[in-house]
């Protein structure tokens, strides 16, 4: 008896064992997808899902049919945590990735030797890349030799850029606003809107859920860097220029005129509550809300889909005009945003795809697919939306990114919940603002 | 990736498992050649300490490092005192924070248990207690985001003069009031938050004093109306006494889950507003990197909550003993 269950016990830990080690192998196995410098396959991580997808296997299409280089393609959406954990494990990382978009990872990962150069990557068609990409992508303004928000440190470049949005247009109803684009803040604001048979002169829409505040984040970033410039606008996002400050306070200041009982439609809590998807819905109402309404591209789908039955079209029903200037010393200012790609593992077969996605014949595919601007100046689009974007981002001196996006999360919060404080109550901006001061300082040390 | 995932998964289910029979089989083995009075003593720590060992893993140890990172900075490369305490105790979001969770704490449970009791109490005594119970109940299965965006929809505001889209304001509308702004408004948004809590709850509070008020014998009840009781001395004095014990178990439940509130604010407001409570502060300093704090919050609250577990269990200790 004691004989078999002795026997039986050894088959129960050897199962267990092998099991366990199984466990061991499978997980460590995981992530093995790289291995030696390949010339024949390319691991890509990528963060886009849907037509974003759709449309980036259209461009590799042609890429893999040339040159036979398999593309080993993932969605991840936490790319930038995991790749964190693979560069301080010294695992496997993909060969191509978004690059980060946090101005210390940028550092330490160069410095790490974990972001390769675009210069090597793409050898002699490097100079071609740079003459064909919308300069604010690719060069930091006066000479300088590092900016992390587009991946440039000691002069090189760690990430290619490939796709862009400007951000801050100005949207109106053309059957409704027949007049001349402002070209200045002040004129904006001195528009009467009932000589166009509008209500009020702006709509708003702040409210997004648990990131409520943002789109109000878009319209005063788009003041501040208009209006006391790139400097103070950068500083600002990296802790190095108070709330306080009299550059910011003149930035919730004339944020709080766009917002103003006068200005917005329905008031400040209809600006409160309204949804930012529908914040553009006044516009196309008989008679209409409001005449304009500041937001991104994106922002048309939301009208198309809020109105089915008016079949609203780009460039005859809406159209949009660039943010008018602040302060003139400081126009070429834009905001916007851009996908990227940067090298992690220097192989052949990732060579050969960064060089075919920085070239024209590419991004022309993600033009034709729609949505989006190329990195490159010269694309074609057939949207008319598109076509203005692309003159804006060609005008620009700085492509500036969205300020809340690059702060600390609790300075994000508390910046955006400080929009959503000073649109409710005016009379609180000093305190708001002595608050944030308080919020930046904890938020900027680590304790 | 997604097979090798699965692989992993079903491995460890099966894997586990017989690692914990191939430990009980050879220990078995080897204490049967003990001593008898040897087996007796050693036999319940044997086979205790797989629980005690998984629950020192996934509970002691996470438990332990969370005090360790509160008292440590952000790299956890240095200690700091209570520098992360000071932080939440002194820092102005944070004493927001810990008033509204006080006003989650008394407005949230007294009214998700009173409710709960009236309900009980008054459905006992009517033909469609089933089908009202279940109206009453139907919120508590429902996920707090999901909860939160239907109530999203009734708070719903739009200007003076529009028409109303939101349920609530739609009939201040028929009663010739203005909308109100009931998320943004500060006089409102916590009430309307913990409201929104109370609603999810109810049903929950309701069903389990149900279950305890059918256990009383109706003998008890005959006898207090034989001494000339009327039916609300007999509810006040009578009924709700026998209850007490449950009250108090579902009382100290809705107690911690006021503590925990977290989908609730996070979905309709994210603590704007002056909405914040103590978890969704703990997530928004984790969500910045902030261990440290985040720590010291989620210990401040571990604290919080550890004497309404002991209340907890020591009720239902003297359940089991007058069983």
């Amino acid at each position: 008896m004691s004989d078999v269950f002795t026997r039986l016990a050894s088959r129960a830990i050897a199962a267990g064992l092998g099991t366990l080690m199984l466990i061991a192998c499978s997980s460590g196995g995981g992530g093995g997808t790289g291995g030696g410098a390949s010339s024949t396959d390319v691991t890509v991580w990528t963060a886009w899902g849907g037509a974003e997808l759709k449309a980036f296997q259209d461009v590799l299409k042609p890429f893999k049919d040339q040159t036979g280089i398999n593309v080993h393609l993932t969605t991840n959406r936490d790319s930038t945590n995991q790749l964190a954990n693979g560069i301080a494990a010294g695992t496997d990382l993909p060969d191509i990735a978004p690059g980060p978009t946090d101005p210390n990872l940028v550092k330490s990962w160069v410095s790490k030797g974990a972001l390769k150069p675009m210069e090597t990557a793409l050898g002699d068609q490097f100079q071609a890349y740079i003459d064909n990409t919308y300069p604010a992508l690719t060069t930091p303004p006066s000479g300088q030799q590092d900016n992390p928000y587009i991946l440039v440190i000691g002069g090189k470049h760690y990430a290619l850029m490939v796709k862009t949005q400007v951000k801050g247009l100005i949207w109106y109803n053309k059957k409704v606003f027949t007049g001349t684009a402002p070209t200045s803040f002040d004129q904006m604001l001195q528009i009467n809107p009932s000589q166009y048979g509008a209500k009020s002169l702006f709509c708003a829409g702040f409210e997004s859920g648990a990131a409520s505040g943002w789109p109000a984040s878009d319209q005063i970033d788009n003041i501040i860097m208009r209006q006391s410039g790139d400097q103070v606008y950068t500083n600002w996002i990296q802790g190095k220029q108070k709330f306080t400050s009299p550059e910011i306070k003149l930035g919730y200041q004339t944020f709080l005129q766009e917002v103003s009982d006068q200005n917005v439609y329905g008031g400040r809590n209809t600006a409160l509550s309204t949804n930012f998807g529908k914040a553009g819905d006044p516009l196309f109402k008989n008679p209409a809300g409001c005449l304009f309404l500041e937001q991104a591209t994106f922002i048309t789908s939301f009208f198309q889909q809020d109105f089915p039955s008016l079949n609203l079209k780009a460039g005859t029903d809406f159209d949009f005009f660039a943010h008018p200037s602040v302060n003139s010393q400081y126009d070429g200012n834009i905001n916007g945003f851009y996908d990227n790609f940067s090298m992690y593992n220097d192989t052949p077969a990732a060579r050969k795809l960064l060089t075919y996605l920085s070239t024209k014949d590419a991004q022309q595919i993600w033009a034709n697919d729609g949505g989006t601007l190329g990195a490159i100046k010269t694309l074609t689009y057939t949207d008319p939306v598109f076509k203005r974007a692309a003159d804006i981002a060609n005008s620009a001196k700085n492509l500036l990114v969205t300020a809340g996006d690059f702060m600390p999360a609790d300075m994000q919060k508390a910046f955006w919940q400080s929009l959503l404080n000073v649109t409710k109550n005016p009379g609180s901006l000093d305190s708001e603002l002595a608050h944030l001061d308080q919020v930046q300082k904890a938020a900027y040390t680590t304790s | 990736m997604a097979l090798d995932q699965i692989i992993t998964a079903v491995v460890a289910v099966i894997g586990v498992p017989l690692v914990l029979l191939a430990y009980i089989i050879v220990g078995e083995q080897v204490i049967e050649r003990l001593s008898d009075r040897l087996q007796t003593w050693i036999r319940p720590y044997f086979w205790a300490l797989p629980a005690v060992g998984f629950a020192t893993v996934f509970m002691l140890y996470p438990m332990a490092r969370t005090v360790i990172f509160s008292l440590r900075n952000n790299d956890d490369n240095a200690w700091v005192g209570f520098a992360n305490y000071n932080y939440f105790f002194t820092f102005p979001d944070t004493l927001t924070a810990l008033r509204n969770s006080l006003l989650w704490l008394v407005f949230y449970t007294f009214f998700a248990v009173a409710f709960g009791l009236i309900a009980a109490i008054l459905l006992d005594r009517v033909r469609y207690e089933a089908l009202a119970k279940v109206a009453i109940f139907l919120p508590v299965p429902i996920s707090a985001v999901a909860a939160s965006i239907i109530w999203k929809f009734m708070f719903e505001y739009q200007p003076v003069g529009a028409t109303q889209t939101g349920t609530l304001n739609a009939l201040l509308g028929v009663a010739h009031h203005d909308p109100v702004a009931w998320l943004v408004d500060s006089t409102t948004n916590n009430a309307a938050l913990i409201f929104v809590g109370i609603w999810t709850a109810v049903g929950f509070c309701m069903v389990i004093i149900s279950a305890s008020l059918k256990a009383i014998s109706t003998e008890v009840l005959e006898a207090a109306r034989i001494d000339g009781a009327n039916e609300f001395q007999i509810v006040w004095l009578v009924v709700t006494p026998l209850l007490w014990p449950t009250i108090t178990v579902v009382g100290t439940t809705m107690l911690i889950n006021a503590l925990k509130t977290f989908d609730i604010v996070y979905v309709m407001t994210n603590g704007a507003y002056d909405t914040d409570v103590i978890a969704t502060r703990m997530f928004s300093q984790l969500q910045s990197n902030h261990i440290g704090r985040a720590a010291a919050v989620g210990v401040v609250l571990f604290i919080a909550i550890v004497p309404l577990m002991l209340v907890n269990i020591r009720r239902f200790q003297q359940q089991e003993e007058q069983r």
